[in-house]
């Protein structure tokens, strides 16, 4: 750029200058408004949708699917679809070092390399051309970015779209804008029709996309909830062999460990000598040689590193006695007369807490399974007699009221239940109401059963 | 009583040098794009601010930083507040400095004589991606943990010098404690004070050059 170009532009600002206005205070007017608007826009994200709960990080579930901070999204959307490609496809630095350093190289040099001294907008179609394509692509890349490349039937029909649309077009239109850039009605024309077919191939691929059920991860954050947590897992993992209160010394109809001795876990002897840290690494690891399997994921289990965090804490808060515990909800709301319990309110959880240890698959339980409101009314050998409306002799009812279920010849086939513990008084008088009046699983329908 | 001491201070400090040379200025007629860059500012003090709060309660260790942070949610007075503004402001910070580079972009707003505040705002623009890399680890979550674990292991294709470069960011073969300790003395100390000084820098040259006029038919 020669003297004479620059003194013309300094010139034209100094003209631009005094026809403009002052920083102090109409320039830093508009900033602060544009400040404050940010400042109160924060305020309602972080009250309003705030941030979504996590549970802590488990180096060994190698089952969660990783996922870059949103705004690298497109970068790696762009990798995974770059690795379809025939033949370069396979060279991974060219997409992750070669192509990032070309573009971020050009974006940095970008004053020494567009050396026209032009500033309007028609006489930069090119530069411009080039960055609407890109940005346009970043967008629909981080917007695709959650849709496989190979669909779950194996069909690679919106792996295909996505690459024509995230990698073919943009290409194409690139090397068109070079060869014609002296042409610019060409060049618009190619931005445009670039731009088009991509938002309409992104939004058919978007479309075409089946739904996807947002996962929901339960994540306990109050002390109680992860008590609670912890007491829930533990009756599902431990009861079996520990007892539901930690206190068994003497393991009793567990298959290969019947009168195995064993420290009863909720005595000092544990819990003063163990602590949290071990506790956690123990129940990840158990105790193979004596007969405990191996809770957690990284030695083959199916406890994560919360979920074992929780158990650890459950047994602190209620049999340590350095520990006191904050007062637990109940498990279910106490009924009143003529009140009918619902699954939702209270069967699900007592169920959860005193039955689905047994009663979930890959378990000894006559394939009675009860981890959903239709398995326990339809599932088991007996499914017939297990639960009937408004019948006392329903198996589960003569079960868990300390009735074992005898064949013809009084050969017993069904224990009581649960096996080794009689339920409470209470929890057994739900049982009755619930399935006395024809087993409501909503709050609603079961208050609409309900005599005041 | 206050007219004295004004002058008294004056005399020395120079506030009205200060406010003729920084304030006092004559700039082109501007728009509402122009506010991107303060707003980008505005961000930035934001998140020092908010910053120093949590690490007064957080702990960068994988034993006690998730805790930590679960700690300022439930038991800190407003802890969630000042947590959902660092988490939120982070995101829009990276879009606002993303978008104001756009429209300097668009304007040509980096050619003569403002090639220098460009290259400045680039190295900006990167360090900004990188509070944002190093700071989303912190929290110690699955999230966290995964998102790092792929964000490093691209830098790790990169050939010959990969491995190192892995090595270098993780402290060691795999994501650890070492890790969580690179990555908080990143985000609190190393690349703040680069930000802050490029900052400095870019902020000159704008006082310096002054903001460009949008380009019209002549330009
Ligand atoms: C299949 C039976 C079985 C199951 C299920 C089981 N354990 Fe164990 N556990 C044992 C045996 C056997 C030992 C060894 C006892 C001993 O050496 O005194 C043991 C030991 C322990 C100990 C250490 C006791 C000590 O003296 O060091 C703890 C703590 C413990 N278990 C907790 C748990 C927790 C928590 C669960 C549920 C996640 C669980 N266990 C599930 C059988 C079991
Ligand atoms: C310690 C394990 C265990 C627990 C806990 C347990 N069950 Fe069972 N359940 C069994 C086994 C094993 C059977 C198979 C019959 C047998 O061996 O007695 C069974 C069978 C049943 C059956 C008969 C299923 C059929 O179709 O033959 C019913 C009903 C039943 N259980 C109800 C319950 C209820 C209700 C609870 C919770 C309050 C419960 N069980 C808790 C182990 C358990
Ligand atoms: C932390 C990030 C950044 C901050 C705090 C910041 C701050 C500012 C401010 C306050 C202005 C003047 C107001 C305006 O025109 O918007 C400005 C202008 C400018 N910025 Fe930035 N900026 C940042 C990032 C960037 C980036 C990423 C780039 C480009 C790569 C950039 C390039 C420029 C240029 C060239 C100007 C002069 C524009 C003109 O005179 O019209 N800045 N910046």
């Amino acid at each position: 750029m020669n003297d004479e170009t620059k003194k013309q532009i300094n010139e034209r600002y100094e003209r631009k200058l005094e026809k403009g206005e002052r920083f102090w205070p109409d320039t830093i007017f508009k900033d602060v408004v544009m400040s404050l608007g940010i400042f109160v826009l924060l305020l309602l994200l972080a009250t309003f949708v705030g941030i979504p709960a996590e549970a802590k990080a488990d180096p060994s579930d190698t089952s969660y699917i990783p996922r870059p901070e949103w705004y690298f999204l497109f970068l790696f959307k762009f990798l995974a679809l770059y690795g379809q490609l025939p033949l370069i496809g396979k060279i991974e630095w060219l997409a992750t070092v070669l192509v990032p350093t070309i573009a971020l190289g050009v974006l940095t040099l970008i004053p020494f390399i567009e050396k026209s001294p032009h500033r309007h907008y028609g006489k930069r179609i090119l530069p411009i051309s080039i960055m609407i394509v890109m940005v346009v692509g970043i967008v629909l890349l981080t917007l695709t970015s959650e849709v496989p490349t190979v669909a779950e039937d194996g069909s690679t029909l919106l792996g295909t779209l996505q690459t024509i649309s995230g990698i073919v077009i943009p290409t194409i239109a690139y090397l068109l804008l070079f060869a014609f850039k002296n042409n610019t009605r060409f060049m618009l024309w190619t931005t445009g029709l670039a731009a088009v077919s991509m938002i309409f191939l992104s939004g058919t691929v978007l479309a075409l996309t089946p739904e996807k059920e947002a996962e929901e991860v339960e994540v306990a954050t109050t002390l109680t909830e992860q008590i609670t947590a912890g007491q829930d897992l533990y009756s599902i993992h431990c009861t079996e062999c520990h007892g539901d209160d930690g206190s068994v010394a003497i393991i009793e109809g567990v298959e290969g460990l019947e009168g195995e001795k064993i420290t009863p876990i909720n005595s000092r002897d544990v819990l003063y000598t163990i602590t949290d840290a071990s506790m956690v690494e123990l129940i990840s690891y158990g105790r193979p040689n004596a007969g405990m399997p191996p809770y957690g994921k990284t030695y083959g289990g199916e406890l994560s590193k919360s979920e074992i965090d929780y158990i650890t804490i459950f047994m602190r808060y209620s049999w340590d006695d350095r520990f006191e515990a904050p007062v637990l909800p109940e498990l279910f709301p106490p009924l009143a007369d003529g009140e009918v319990p619902s699954y939702d309110v209270h069967i699900q959880p007592i169920v959860k807490r005193y039955c689905i240890s047994c009663h979930r698959p890959g378990k000894d339980n006559n394939n009675y399974l009860m981890t959903t409101y239709e398995e326990i009314l339809t599932t088991g050998d007996h499914a017939e007699f297990n639960v009937i409306a408004g019948n006392e002799t329903s198996y589960l009812l003569q079960t868990i009221q300390g009735q074992p279920i005898l064949d013809e010849n009084g050969e017993e086939i069904i224990s009581i239940m649960p096996p080794s513990r009689l339920l409470n008084e209470n929890v057994v008088d739900v049982f009755m109401r619930w399935i006395m009046n024809g087993m409501p699983q909503t709050a609603a329908d079961a208050a609409a059963l309900s005599t005041p | 009583m206050w007219n004295n001491i004004y002058a008294w201070l004056d005399e020395r400090l120079g506030f009205n040098d200060l406010y003729t040379n920084l304030l006092d200025r004559p700039e082109p007629k501007t728009s509402w794009w122009n506010t991107l860059g303060s707003a980008s500012l505005f961000l930035f003090i934001l998140q020092g601010l908010t910053g120093i709060f949590l690490t007064v309660y957080y702990t960068p260790s994988p034993d006690h930083a998730y805790d930590s942070i679960t700690y300022i949610m439930e038991g800190v007075a407003f802890g969630w507040l000042i947590r959902g503004i660092h988490h939120w402001g982070a995101t829009l910070m990276v879009l606002v400095v993303f978008i104001h580079m756009l429209r300097v972009f668009f304007t040509a707003s980096f050619k003569y004589p403002r090639e220098l505040t460009w290259l400045i705002g680039i190295g900006l623009f990167l360090t900004t991606l990188g509070m944002g890399f190093t700071g989303y680890l912190l929290p110690w979550n699955q999230k966290a943990y995964w998102a790092t674990t792929v964000g490093t292991q691209i830098a790790g294709t990169v050939p010959f010098i990969g491995e190192f470069i892995l090595k270098v960011l993780r402290g060691g073969p795999e994501l650890s404690a070492l890790t969580l300790q690179r990555f908080f003395a990143a985000h609190i100390w190393i690349i703040p004070a680069i930000l802050a000084a490029l900052i400095g820098i870019h902020l000159y040259l704008i006082i310096k050059h002054g903001e460009s006029h949008f380009p019209e038919k002549e330009d």
